[in-house]
């Protein structure tokens, strides 16, 4: 049809020079961690933006029309991925009209398929069992070996969308593996104490950090996530967590504590509130910091 | 808006993983110290650098690659059934094609259970080009219809065109479906001005987000809006169409601008002005019909205020004002003056626990009143429970009073003219289902 072809040469002729005319690669991630390492990757040549903060619960980040405005001037979404961010973000994706970053194309970057998924169901998944992630967990971007492995993902395709830069990309991807490993020692030593060290957390959702630590998952508070434990449930975990002898309740910092304060009130197991993403404290500026808060918080358990 | 009926999850967890966690936990505490890479090797294993030849066992190096994901490249589908259980004094004046419909009579009290809806959505990306949702809808055990089925671009640049049939863009609750809408009842302004079932006819549009730094929207469209049934059974209270009249060629145009600004992270505000013009078929009472081929110019103006602060620790309050007000012009006629009204609503929903929220909202029609749009106030209280994400449970009271003075609604002769009606409406949704805007 003629119509259908000269809306394909108004496509080429106005999408194709843009993608290519401007200098810095405008980067929008979902969340700040994501943020903080394509900004180590990029170094000056992105601009990066995340939709939402630390603080806040990432499943449930409201659709917001302003996200739409930074979704549209993108080059490169950089996403979690296995769903984790699907209450929210594909209507923007649409709503931005913005075809670089559509799901499939080259400026959609979903992190998750750099990385080893844990916990894909091996049976058949009902929301009987609550608000689940049928493909698996997406909380993976805390341990450092994940963090590389994403860095280096994204540092690929920032090679592919600006070939011209992609030693730069490479020396700052060095950089930043140089960086995790002057911490690695002291990474090391202090997980070492932790191993074994029995947990009970809020949700499923430390299931990454838990095998890098060998921390030991006993239960878990919210059994099936987004519905409030039963009290039968609750006083199950009680007495499981007093015949365990967990030490400690691990929640994030964006949930309601009421119900895992009175659980971890009555089993003597201490409360240890998690940040789970770069800004979810004022002070939790970088990767790094995150890292050295989550030990840190979990070394003050075993002192 | 409360993204209600999405697909979102909260974390991987069933309950038969916490027992093989158990059971793994020995081995995996207990394995022998020494054996194990440091971080360093297994950041220059997953960094593909080269390592010393002891230092990292097989198996630790990045194992993307082995991982399979079931394909289908069906489209999503799900279902979404509301049923309805309800009793009212008399039937109210006007229905909206989605509120439950108790067959009752202007004259007799009605009592019942009905299915509200039953919608059926298949939503998919079509191409690198297109998405298409298609939305069927059954309601109140009528017969199949399509609610909504359209196309929609994802690579035009800055522009973004719908085509099909698909809600308006007109207002704030003609786009919404029956299952985000916070009442039992749509507002009274949607039948008695965009008609039984909305504006959502055949149609195309096109809207464009304004290069500035903030989001401010303008919507074009053009429709061909079928001929309502305008043949009222006697008896019965009938708005007069706004569109639909004329001849074929007789086209139905809307344009909307909407804007939104967020003055904090808690507060959001979104407003939008909107304007349709088309010619309306006429009332027909009796044997005669009048201000049919009338021109229609209808305006409407809708403010939605959001408090909700983003941190659940701190609380799970949010407080949602909405507030639409339309005016209508209808033009004069060879045998009937033209006349101005118009209609408001007001609501403010109340999230006051995890998944508890509050709903007050006060319909008012006839501001301004004309000789068809008589003032009829409508005050309802709804109270709504969701068990989890996929379904809801809501109790309704309202309470209608036309003015009795009103020649249009003297002559129905209402034995109760002021009318009371209960609901308990129950929602659940199944499937996966995309994402609603905000």
């Amino acid at each position: 049809m003629k119509r259908t072809s000269a809306l394909m040469m108004l496509w080429f002729a106005v999408v194709a020079p843009r993608a290519s005319a401007e200098d810095r690669l405008n980067v929008v991630t979902t969340i700040e961690t994501l943020a903080d390492l394509s900004q180590r990757v990029g170094g000056d040549k992105v601009a990066v933006q995340s939709l939402s903060h630390g603080y806040q619960d990432p499943h449930y980040v409201e659709a917001k029309p302003s996200l739409t405005i930074a979704l549209n001037r993108a080059d490169v979404l950089v996403r979690v991925g296995l769903d984790l961010e699907i209450g929210w973000l594909p209507v923007l994706v649409t709503e931005s009209r913005n075809g670089r970053i559509q799901p499939g194309q080259i400026g959609d970057i979903e992190t998750s398929t750099f990385i080893e998924v844990l916990d894909i169901p091996t049976t058949q998944v009902t929301r009987a069992m609550g608000d689940i992630h049928p493909r698996g967990n997406p909380h993976f971007w805390i341990p450092p070996v994940n963090a590389l492995r994403i860095a280096k993902g994204i540092m690929e395709r920032f090679q592919q969308l600006r070939p011209g830069d992609k030693d730069y990309f490479q020396a700052q991807f060095d950089k930043f593996l140089a960086d995790l490993k002057s911490k690695a020692t002291h990474w090391d030593a202090e997980a070492k104490p932790l191993a074994g060290l029995k947990v009970v957390t809020y949700h499923k959702s430390w299931t990454y950090v838990s095998k890098w630590l060998k921390l030991q998952e006993v239960s878990y508070v919210e059994i099936k996530p987004g519905i409030p434990p039963s009290p039968d449930h609750l006083l199950r975990l009680i007495s499981l967590m007093k015949a365990e002898k967990v030490s400690a309740v691990l929640m994030e910092d964006y949930y309601n504590r009421s119900i895992a304060e009175e659980v971890a009130s009555r089993t003597g197991a201490k409360l240890v509130p998690m940040p789970s993403d770069v800004g979810a404290r004022p002070e939790i500026k970088t990767y790094f910091d995150l890292v050295d808060t989550v030990l840190g918080n979990l070394t003050r358990v075993i002192r | 808006m409360r993204l209600l009926m999405k697909t979102a999850a909260l974390v991987s967890l069933a309950p038969w993983t916490v027992p093989a966690l158990a059971e793994q936990t020995p081995a995996t505490g207990a394995s022998p110290q020494g054996t194990e890479p440091s971080l360093s090797e297994q950041l220059d294993a997953a960094a593909g650098k080269p390592v010393p030849p002891s230092g990292v066992p097989p198996g630790t190096a990045p194992q993307v690659a082995s991982r399979g994901f079931f394909q289908s490249l069906n489209p999503d589908i799900s279902v979404i059934a509301t049923g309805a259980v309800g009793f009212s004094q008399r039937a109210p004046l006007l229905l909206s094609g989605d509120d439950p419909d108790l067959k009752g009579s202007l004259t007799e009290p009605a009592a019942g259970i009905t299915l509200q809806e039953l919608e059926v959505a298949f939503q998919s990306i079509v191409d690198p080009y297109f998405r298409a949702d298609v939305f069927l809808t059954i309601p109140n055990l009528s017969g199949l219809e399509i609610e909504e089925a359209f196309l929609t671009t994802t690579s035009l640049p800055e522009i973004q065109i719908k085509a099909g049939i698909f809600r308006s863009a007109f207002g704030r609750q003609n786009g919404m479906h029956l299952h985000v809408q916070d009442f039992v009842q749509r507002p009274l302004i949607n039948a008695a001005y965009l008609g039984f079932d909305g504006l959502r006819p055949p149609g195309v549009q096109v809207s464009w987000l304004l290069p500035l730094p903030f989001f401010v929207q303008l919507i074009g469209e053009v429709f061909s809006v079928p001929l309502p049934d305008t043949s009222a059974p006697s008896g019965t209270f009938q708005p007069l169409p706004s569109f639909g009249g004329g001849k074929r060629t007789d086209l139905t145009y809307a344009g909307e601008l909407k804007f939104f600004v967020p003055p904090s992270e808690s507060l959001s505000i979104l407003g939008g002005l909107n304007f349709a013009t088309g010619l309306s078929p006429g009332l027909t009472s009796g044997a005669t019909t009048s201000y049919a081929g009338a021109r229609t110019l209808l305006y409407g103006a809708d403010l939605y205020f959001k408090y909700k602060p983003p941190n659940q620790a701190v609380t799970y309050f949010s407080l949602a004002w909405t507030t639409e007000y339309f005016v209508r012009t209808i033009g004069s006629t060879a045998t009937d003056n033209g006349f101005t009204d118009g209609g408001i609503y007001t609501q403010l929903v109340m999230q006051f626990a995890r998944r508890w929220f509050l709903g007050l909202r006060q319909d008012l029609l006839g501001i301004p009143s004309s000789e068809l749009q008589p003032r009829i106030s409508r005050t309802t209280l709804d109270l709504t429970f969701y068990p989890s994400e996929f379904s809801k449970l809501r109790g309704s009271v309202g309470y209608e009073v036309p003015d009795s003075q009103a020649a249009r609604i003297q002559e129905l002769a209402l034995p109760h003219v002021n009318s009371f009606a209960a609901y308990l409406q129950f929602e659940v949704a199944i499937g996966a289902h995309g994402a609603h805007k905000f």
